[in-house]
């Protein structure tokens, strides 16, 4: 098992579910407004006067032969409108429950 | 959830809401009446009070005096003015605007209870009477007949009075014009006198003969039969043979000493219309009706009135006020179609995208059709003043869809779903736009609180239909916009040919402005204070044209009717009244191709003649009602495009040529119209002596007349003249000798003049005087009157001259009053072109010349005094704008210096409009000056927008200098477009030629040159000023960290 950490920005929100899915992800952990901005070129979204988008992130936890698939999908629409941001990071799920 | 993703998720229910808006404001709409200008609600009360006999000092003295200390002390009383005259006392109370008249009536009531107790006892009781826009005619139709003149009164009252006043909500239809059917029975003095008959015997014997009496019942065999005796006269021949009386055992007929004429009235108002004798038919409305909707009727009605009249006698329209509403309402519709094009248009040039044009503009539709609820819900009308507003937002509604739409598409360029877009993109600018939207109604709000007068009822419905129209159009900017960019907007649609061909070269053009302004704001912010200097400059140099900027209360309106009233001195006879008349009249239809119809009346109106009595009439007074093409169609007509107001000039000068006339009165615009007329300033001078007040008056009205012939086109000073008559006065020893007195002497008198009515003849279920008097040659001379024959109880007679006096003495005037002190009020009527501050600077300039004694007093008032209340009104509400503008976006910024810095486009705003007053000569009057406030809101919108996202440009990191390049180069094209748009969309407003155009055209003008000059100024100067400000913030900052370290 592992965990996918996806945090992009709220207009995200619709493709990335109908992603999920699509590669039968059916279980996520959902924050609808999240601050952040990313490490190199990306911009601020801090939902204020001067950065008014907001993120938001999902947590979800796969098998491990989903992963590479459903990060690549990720990653072409990150790709698509690079503008936007989305980010996705992947860990060891140690134990559960 | 908020409101816009619920908007956006739900197209459905979003798009049914704003349809019911829509069919919710068709629907109104089309209940909607049609009229001129907003209810004015009436603020004049009359008190009306007759005391026989009493002359106008005796009146002045006994009623006028004491009824206006009583009614003095009622609330809300602005003027009091009094008019006495003979056996009349007029107090006429002026209260202020906007307070209920039922509750002062009430107060009036028992003010005249308490002072009844005081008032002569042969006054009658005061009477109150309410005079409202209701009260003034609303057509006025021309009968022309050449055969059937005598029967004309008959005819019209049958045929076309009473069908008329049938007509839902026709109040009083009066005749004028159209002499009555009289009987004369003309007696020959002498023949009386051989026969020992006296008029007072004929008459009796007249009404004696003249009677039906029942004579009760009576039983014969089986039935029961009625008596009657059926004694009136069946035909006029049946009077000459009547016994009068017998003379040496021979019967005396009527005929022996008198002729009769089945004739009309002697003395009769004449109407004459296009030339032509004819009549006056008079149509007032009930209170409340609607005058569009009755003279549809009634013009409707016409054609078949018409069939049922004898083919000489032709139904015409003299004066249709319908017809201006209906053209004034045409052509404000036309202005508000124009606008809506010039804003679409300057949408798409500036969008490119035929779907944002469109998502744009039907914000435009949705937010206008809801005025229309408003004013069905508030009980308004269609009028100038409401369809005006609707123009003028029309340019304003768009501000808040253009800022969403941007955003949104800058969304999607970014590569959000069109959805997602809509929601976070309004989400992010939704505050910004809510807070401008409340700048505007911190302007708008505040004008549904202006009470005073006129400007209070136009810029109350202003304020209202502004402030929710804009309401609306948030609402929709924030729902509909959003949830249509979400179903139509695509990202990067495809470029047809024609796109290309129109768009790119716009687009290039729009390019190369953004980086030319960027370039020219970064020159600018790095020479601020050169850049200060220079606005300052610009400033006070603007402030050197103030002088010739002249001032005015409301422009006139051409709406095509002139009113001429004439005097000839007193006591002309009508035979030479009506002659000029005819001259006059023929040489205004042949001189001026424009006068479309004219229509005069001479001579004494009759006591059922409604209108009639209302206005003075007497054989030396002509009245006459021109008509001219309206404005629309007057060149296409006659070929010739002179204005109202230059007509009128001309009629003035054409009347100066007849030396007879003694006085005239040229108004344009007919004369009744409560505001658009010519603007006069009255110069009031107050005084108790006559002479002292006479004389100070003529001078000061011949000068003016002489020294002002540029700028004052008349001159009239209200005082009339003493008038001329004969008086007889009975010595009342002699009469006591002969057993008369003096009532019975001038009985005698009157019977043989003005004739004693003897009985009524009856035809036709109508009913006419039968009058008897001496034939008209015997009452020509003094003489005649001196032989008149006063028989006393022992039936001896007396020569008039033996026991009576007849001397001519002039009678003092109509002593009028005002405010408690006898007044004589000169009024000076400005000339065209000319401004009121002229005349205002003339009458002050002339009065400092003449001598005024201590007693007497003056001032100025008439349309003046309006103005300066107005204006002092107008001040302090621009003052409490600026007020809570300040305090709106103060709070928006959570800052008291960003705001101070938007504050600097207003000056700029004034330079506009000081320019634009300046070169285009319009004077500055109330519209004008609400448009000045109107500005105050339109123009710190742009500066909202520039700082607010330099202030985020800050944020983001940026220095101070870069900021204000980046935003300024960013938000240049939102600026221009919503500036454009205003401004465009006043352009229709401002250069209207359509009727009542000339109203709402200094409205226009001031706001589209104070918003052009603002918006290219502030385009420059806000950028520097915020980074004087900020620099400066920044340079204390850092000196008093340092000196805290220290």
């Amino acid at each position: 098992m592992k965990a996918i950490f996806i945090s992009f920005n709220q207009a995200y929100y619709e493709a990335i579910v109908t992603l999920m899915n699509h590669s039968s992800i059916r279980g996520f952990t959902y924050w609808q407004d999240v601050q952040g901005r990313g490490s190199e070129s990306g911009l601020p979204h801090y939902g204020s006067h001067a950065w008014p988008t907001m993120n938001s992130a999902f947590l979800v936890i796969v098998e491990e032969e989903k992963v590479a698939a459903f990060l690549e999908q990720l990653h072409n629409l990150d790709l698509e409108t690079e503008a936007q941001g989305l980010r996705a990071f992947v860990w060891e799920i140690e134990q559960t429950i | 959830m908020s409101i816009y993703s619920t908007a956006v998720k739900k197209p459905i229910s979003t798009a049914l809401i704003f349809v019911a808006i829509i069919i919710f404001g068709l629907y109104s709409l089309n209940r909607l009446s049609i009229d001129l200008l907003p209810k004015i609600e009436v603020n004049m009360v009359i008190v009306i009070t007759s005391y026989p006999g009493a002359s106008a000092a005796d009146i002045e003295m006994n009623l006028s005096k004491p009824l206006e200390n009583a009614l003095n002390s009622v609330t809300d009383l602005k003027n009091i003015t009094s008019q006495s005259r003979e056996n009349v006392s007029l107090v006429i109370l002026e209260f202020e605007y906007g307070i209920d008249l039922d509750v002062a009536t009430n107060d009036i009531r028992d003010k005249l209870d308490m002072v009844k107790q005081s008032l002569p006892d042969d006054a009658q009781s005061p009477i109150i009477f309410k005079f409202g826009t209701d009260d003034i005619p609303i057509m006025l139709l021309s009968v022309t007949s050449n055969e059937s003149t005598n029967a004309l009164y008959k005819i019209l009252d049958d045929k076309v009075a009473n069908p008329l006043a049938r007509i839902n909500g026709v109040g009083a239809v009066s005749i004028g014009g159209t002499p009555v059917r009289e009987l004369q029975v003309y007696c020959d003095p002498y023949k009386l006198e051989a026969y020992g008959q006296t008029i007072e015997s004929i008459s009796a014997i007249i009404g004696q003969e003249n009677r039906n009496t029942p004579g009760g019942s009576i039983d014969i065999g089986s039935s029961t039969y009625s008596l009657r005796v059926q004694g009136e006269f069946t035909d006029v021949k049946q009077l000459l043979d009547l016994v009068v009386g017998n003379r040496n055992g021979k019967v005396v007929y009527l005929r022996d000493v008198a002729y009769v004429q089945d004739h009309v009235e002697e003395r009769a108002q004449e109407t004459f219309n296009n030339g032509i004798r004819g009549g006056m038919i008079v149509i007032q409305k009930q209170s409340g009706a609607n005058s569009v909707d009755i003279a549809k009727e009634i013009k409707a009605k016409i054609p078949d009135l018409q069939k049922e009249l004898p083919p000489d006698v032709k139904l015409g329209v003299i004066m249709d006020s319908s017809e201006n509403i209906v053209n004034t309402i045409n052509s404000l519709v036309e202005t508000v179609i124009v606008t809506f094009i010039i804003v679409m248009l300057v949408v798409l040039v500036f969008l490119r995208r035929w779907r944002a044009t469109f998502i744009i503009v039907l914000t435009i539709p949705v937010s206008l059709v809801a005025a229309f609820a408003y004013l069905l819900a508030s009980g308004n009308t269609l009028n100038i003043v409401s369809m005006s507003s609707l123009s003028i937002a029309i340019g304003m509604v768009v501000d808040d869809a253009i800022v969403v739409l941007e955003n949104i598409t800058k969304h999607i360029e970014r590569g959000s779903s069109p959805k997602q877009a809509a929601i976070h993109a309004t989400n992010e600018v939704g505050l910004a736009v809510i807070a401008s939207t409340l700048t505007i109604l911190a302007v708008f709000l505040p004008f549904t609180m202006i009470t005073s007068g006129i400007a209070g009822i136009m810029f109350r419905q202003l304020g209202w239909i502004v402030a929710i129209v804009i309401t609306v159009s948030l609402a929709a900017a924030l729902t509909l916009t959003p949830m249509l960019c979400s179903q139509i907007l695509r990202l990067n649609p495809q470029k047809g040919i024609l796109y290309k061909l129109i768009f790119s070269p716009a687009e290039k053009a729009l390019n190369a402005l953004d980086s030319g302004y960027a370039r020219l704001v970064n020159h600018a912010v790095r020479h601020r204070w050169a850049v200060i200097l220079i606005a300052v400059a610009i400033f006070a140099g603007s402030l050197f044209l103030i002088p010739t900027i002249k001032t005015e209360f409301f422009p006139t309106q051409d709406n095509a009717r002139i009113g001429i009233n004439v005097e000839l001195p007193i006591g002309t006879r009508q035979e030479i009244t009506r002659d000029l008349a005819a001259r006059i009249d023929e040489e205004i239809r042949t001189k001026y191709p424009e006068v479309m119809m004219t229509n005069y009346s001479e001579g004494q109106a009759g006591e059922d003649n409604t209108w009639g009595q209302l206005s003075t009439s007497g054989s030396h007074i002509i009245e006459f009602n021109v008509r001219l093409y309206s404005v629309g169609d007057r060149l296409k007509m006659s070929g010739s495009n002179r204005g109202l107001t230059e007509i009128c000039e001309l009629i003035r000068k054409d009347l100066d040529e007849y030396t007879e006339i003694k006085r005239y009165t040229v108004s344009a615009g007919g004369g009744n119209n409560m505001m658009g007329g010519e603007a006069t300033v009255d110069i009031e001078i107050y005084g108790y002596d006559f002479a002292q007040t006479d004389i100070i008056a003529n001078q000061i009205a011949l000068k003016i007349r002489e020294d002002y012939k540029t700028i004052v086109s008349q001159v009239n000073v209200s005082r009339e003249d003493y008038i001329p008559e004969y008086q007889v006065d009975f010595d009342r020893e002699k009469l006591g000798i002969q057993g008369l007195n003096v009532t019975t002497a001038s009985i005698y008198l009157r019977n043989r003049i003005n004739g004693a009515i003897a009985s009524l003849y009856r035809e036709d279920g109508d009913e006419y005087n039968i009058r008897v008097r001496y034939a008209p040659q015997f009452r020509e001379s003094l003489e005649d009157i001196q032989n008149i024959i006063i028989y006393n109880n022992a039936g001896q007679g007396v020569r008039l001259s033996e026991v009576a006096k007849i001397e001519e003495r002039m009678t003092p005037p109509t002593i009028e009053r005002k405010n408690r002190e006898r007044v004589i009020t000169v009024s000076a009527v400005a000339a065209k072109g000319a401004a009121l501050s002229d005349i205002v600077a003339a009458a002050n300039d002339e009065m400092a010349q003449i001598e005024i004694p201590s007693e007497v007093s003056w001032q100025l008032s008439g349309a003046y005094e309006d103005q300066q209340e107005t204006f002092h009104d107008l001040g302090l509400l621009m003052v409490l704008i600026i007020l809570l503008v300040f305090i709106v976006m103060a709070s928006q910024f959570e800052s008291l210096t960003d705001p101070f810095v938007i504050m600097f486009s207003i000056p700029f705003a004034f330079v506009g409009v000081i320019l634009g007053l300046s070169i285009t000569q319009t004077p500055l009057g109330v519209m004008a000056l609400i448009g000045v406030i109107m500005l105050m809101g339109i123009v710190v919108k742009n500066g909202i927008v520039m700082i607010d996202y330099t202030i985020l440009c800050r944020e983001r990191g940026m220095s101070v200098i870069t900021a204000c390049v980046a935003s300024a180069r960013s938000r240049l094209r939102p600026v221009l477009m919503t500036s454009i748009c205003t401004v465009l969309g006043m352009l229709p407003l401002a250069m209207g030629t359509g009727e009542g155009a000339e109203m709402w055209r200094a409205l226009g003008m001031t706001v589209a040159w104070g918003l052009s000059v603002s918006t290219l100024i502030t385009l420059i100067i806000i950028p520097v000023v915020y980074c004087v400000f900020v620099a400066n913030g920044l340079t204390y900052k850092r000196w008093r960290e340092k000196h805290k370290k220290n």
